[in-house]
């Protein structure tokens, strides 16, 4: 289990300094997306490795250009460390949205919804797709 | 029913949808929307499968998508290295 976690942690200080010093917009060795490359489709998820590369250099208006759903991940992620944490070290009870009936379908709506406007290749949508 | 709700793999499943594998982060936010609802109904054991799907289908995306950078970064750099053995031009 240890020897599994350093290796994760090795990982992902590689992945982070490959990020952090390529960007996967001029140089052609990263993977790209399957979908896209068979079907020429976007997913929600494309664009996410130029939009880490520009996060890693802080360039949020760069994550945007990406793709706008990885603020989206990012926020989730941190709301729900958040409210986790104050639970547990403040002893306080509050919600969890993300433990509510409805937050997971209202989710799986917003990635939907975005899936089908980034592929429509006209003014205001094809902001949405990765460039 | 003071039972606790499992988890529900949600905040992972959109995490893995986003970031590399939409097939896996997909199911895994289906199977997170059951582990809620089913709770919020009182059916503890149906909630419980659902959490241990959640994971099936979240730690999958995971690990196949981990599998394939680590594979994919290892084949660039091969190609790369026995070109450049080689001489060739790249």
């Amino acid at each position: 289990m240890k020897l599994k976690n350093l290796g994760l942690l090795v990982l992902g200080i590689g992945l982070t300094f490959l990020y952090f010093f390529v960007n996967p917009s001029n140089v052609d060795f990263f993977p790209k997306c399957p979908l896209y490359a068979t079907t020429g489709i976007y997913c929600p998820g494309c664009g996410s490795q130029r939009a880490t590369h520009q996060l890693l250099q802080l360039n949020f208006i760069g994550v945007l250009q990406q793709n706008i759903l990885f603020f989206f991940g990012l926020f989730i992620l941190g709301y729900h460390i958040a409210v986790q944490s104050l639970n547990l070290v403040l002893k306080k009870n509050i919600y969890n949205y993300l433990y509510h009936p409805k937050t997971p379908i209202i989710i799986l709506v917003i990635i939907i919804v975005y899936w089908i406007l980034r592929n429509i290749p006209y003014f205001p949508f094809n902001i949405l797709a990765p460039n | 029913m003071d039972q606790n709700q499992p988890k529900n793999y949600l905040v992972e499943s959109i995490l893995v949808t986003v970031f590399c594998c939409l097939p896996f982060g997909i199911a895994g936010i289906v199977f997170a929307s059951q582990v809620n609802s089913k709770f919020s109904l009182g059916d503890y054991e149906g909630a419980l499968q659902a959490s241990k799907d959640a994971k099936k289908w979240m730690n999958w995306g995971l690990i196949s998508g981990v599998i394939v950078i680590v594979l994919y970064f290892l084949f660039v750099a091969l190609t790369i290295g026995s070109l450049a053995f080689l001489g060739g031009d790249f």
